[in-house]
């Protein structure tokens, strides 16, 4: 039973707390990725699971063994770092061989035919006999992960594997880690910090923040639902908008909305946040129904063409992101006036950052 | 079109520009070289040129020059040239022989000696991080390092004192009879060994945690989790990335070694007997004792060539390691 599972586990480094009383279940086979801004203990975390890091206190186990205090080498995974390791002087056949020699277990054939595995996996025949000072860090960090696939070991570890790849191979990269999680059934970890790679790979995400995890879910289910400010704003291109509102007996008064709308039930007064995805926030060029009056202040065109306005209503800012091309007949110009609808029923409502459920109806 | 010798605004350079061509005269004559391509490396490195060849050439050219003749101060006789007179004396000489391969143990033994203790400890020292007290046993050990080695001598000579040094003074408390250990040709050259590998095994040690600081950390963890065994870490990643200044610490230590004088002036004077009588002791002696200045030139010539030779294999058997990485 290859889960990891973490008792309550502290990590710090003098005054620092890196990991804070995190307890957590890796369900075997499955991919998930470790999502968080730098220094948010992701790193940390997973080079606590391989052994590189010893925590300060709590337990992590591997299925039934209990893993704490074993060095990384008796605790048979394989890992991918950030900085593409090749041992120097081998071909890249060498390099995935290497650990497989060493396992005695193993005869030759069965060696070779899984290094063909994964050179063919990875696409890496071409430059099977080649050395590490001939291929750029892109293959290399291919061949890093050829060599850690290889060995067959039930949980594998991916720390930041993109990070010192150029853009065009990152893409190639992430496309071979998505075919192997697929063919080879494997416990698989990836630490990042790029959210398009979380949401390509994973089977979950674990957002992390300040050393614990704030929510760990499906991508579309973490996108679409998260449960606190931090996860609606770390997640999405850009994040949500977010805007305070007065409750006033039961009732949302907002520059956004034409009439006020229903709070959460049992908010019936005080102050509340709305979050607003970009791309949820409709834009047109003539009144209608649910639309407010907003103006232009800044229009860019982001990855994949959609545009991105910026909108003034009533002295807030919002950001909202337009499927398709212009927006028909209107000005696409700064201080121009369009209409804003914001759906209620697209609202996330947070109280002190956390989520609350929307209103019934 | 027609050239033009100052060029273009573009390639005349920022000092041409401060100094217009139209001035004609010597300071402008000398900025127009400056500004010449040709010339500013040259121009740049000539102050480390000229003190090169004043105090490195010079003295070497002289050196040469005074090998090939029959000099000595205390003769009274004018220099004269006698060809490789010199050279074959040297070359004849038995005793010359005796402390060229007394010195060639010597260099074999040092250098052995401190690269193992200096490799052994630097790998101590690598992997103990956390150990408290760390710094101030680097402090301590580096220490000798730094003495010079006259102090070094004349402090050891007390220790191996047969009378009241402290050695033997320990040697006597457990009821075996004292040691004179500079005064006996059984012990001198050990004794001697001894304190030049308690000078210089720091030095090693210090080239090889240099060395073991210049291994990826990556790598190594990755051989971890690999479980690859300790000798192919040593050999695929520690030595390979460690060896060049390990081997650069070799050689300087070996160079070092054989030119040692100083601290067996001051221990032994190369006694007793000839037993610790290494070769740049002799040549110390016949050029600065005896004057012998021709016969002593002669000598130095023949241990800078051993000398380069040694640098030369080193420096060959380096660079057949990098061809063979890159293939």
């Amino acid at each position: 039973m290859p889960d990891i599972r973490l008792d309550a586990i502290t990590r710090r480094f003098g005054q620092q707390v890196a990991v804070d009383n995190l307890s957590m279940t890796f369900d075997e086979w499955t991919v998930t990725c470790l999502l968080g801004p730098s220094g948010c203990g992701k790193t940390t975390l997973m080079r606590m699971i391989a052994g590189l890091e010893t925590p300060t206190s709590g337990r992590i186990f591997f299925g039934e063994r209990e893993v704490t205090h074993l060095p990384p080498r008796k605790r048979n995974i394989g890992m991918v770092f950030q900085y593409p390791v090749m041992y120097p002087t081998l071909t890249v056949r060498e390099n995935i061989a290497l650990p497989l020699d060493n396992n005695a277990g193993l005869d030759a054939k069965t060696c070779q035919a899984r290094i063909d595995e994964v050179l063919n996996i990875l696409q890496l025949g071409a430059v099977a006999n080649r050395y590490i000072d001939q291929l750029d860090a892109g293959t290399r960090q291919k061949v890093a992960v050829a060599r850690a696939v290889a060995r067959q070991t039930d949980i594998i570890l991916f720390d930041e594997p993109t990070t010192n790849v150029e853009v065009n191979a990152k893409l190639q990269l992430v496309r071979a880690f998505k075919e192997v999680a697929q063919r080879m059934r494997q416990t698989i970890i990836y630490v990042t910090h790029d959210q398009t790679e979380a949401m390509t790979l994973a089977d979950q995400i674990a957002l992390m923040r300040s050393g614990a995890i704030v929510q760990c879910d499906k991508p579309r289910a973490l996108y679409n639902h998260p449960t606190t400010e931090f996860g609606g704003w770390f997640l999405g291109s850009p994040g949500m908008n977010f805007i305070t509102a007065a409750v006033k007996g039961g009732r949302i008064e907002a520059p956004l909305f034409p009439a006020p709308i229903a709070a959460p039930s049992g908010i019936a007064e005080g102050e509340i946040t709305l979050g607003l995805r970009p791309e949820a926030l409709r834009l047109q060029a003539a009144p209608g129904a649910g639309t407010v009056p907003a103006v232009i202040e800044d229009i860019s065109i982001t990855i994949g063409g959609r545009y991105l306005f910026r909108l003034g209503i009533g002295g807030i800012s919002v950001k909202v992101k337009h499927a398709g091309g212009a927006v028909s007949g209107l000005e696409m110009r700064r201080g121009a006036t369009a209409h804003l609808e914001c759906p209620p029923a697209q609202i996330a409502f947070f109280l002190k950052g956390q989520r609350v459920a929307a209103a019934a109806g | 079109m027609q050239s033009n010798r100052s060029g273009s605004p573009a390639s005349r350079g920022l000092l041409a520009a401060m100094h217009p061509t139209g001035q004609a005269g010597l300071t402008a004559r000398f900025f127009a070289l400056l500004n010449d391509r040709r010339f500013l490396p040259l121009m740049l490195l000539t102050p480390v040129l000229v003190f090169f060849i004043i105090w490195n050439t010079i003295p070497l050219l002289w050196l040469l020059g005074l090998s090939f003749q029959k000099y000595s101060l205390t003769s009274g006789d004018d220099p004269a040239f006698t060809g490789f007179a010199n050279y074959l004396e040297i070359l004849g000489n038995s005793s010359v022989w005796q402390d060229l391969s007394r010195t060639f143990v010597w260099v074999f033994l040092s250098v052995v000696l401190q690269t193992g203790l200096g490799v052994a400890l630097g790998f101590l020292f690598w992997g103990s991080h956390k150990l408290p007290g760390r710094r101030i046993a680097l402090t301590l050990l580096f220490a000798p390092m730094v003495l010079t080695p006259v102090a070094t001598g004349t402090f050891f000579r007390l220790i191996y004192d047969p009378t009241f040094g402290i050695l033997n003074q320990v040697i006597r408390a457990i009821g075996l009879p004292s040691v004179d250990f500079l005064g006996q040709s059984s012990t001198a050259f050990w004794a001697v060994l001894a304190v030049d590998t308690w000078m210089w095994t720091p030095f090693l040690m210090l080239m090889t945690l240099a060395a073991l600081g210049s291994v990826p950390k990556a790598e190594l963890e990755a051989a971890e989790v690999d479980q690859l065994p300790w000798h192919q870490r040593l050999r695929l990643i520690i030595l390979h990335h460690g060896k060049f200044i390990l081997m650069l610490g070799v050689l300087l230590r070996t160079i070092d070694s054989f030119k040692t004088m100083d601290l067996v002036l001051q221990m032994t004077k190369g006694g007793p007997g000839s037993t610790t009588n290494l070769v740049a002791l002799t040549l110390y002696r016949q050029s600065f004792e005896s004057f012998n200045l021709g016969w002593s030139s002669a000598l130095a010539v023949i241990l800078l060539l051993i000398s380069i030779a040694f640098t030369s294999i080193f420096i060959f058997v380096l660079n057949l390691k990098r061809r063979g990485d890159a293939a």
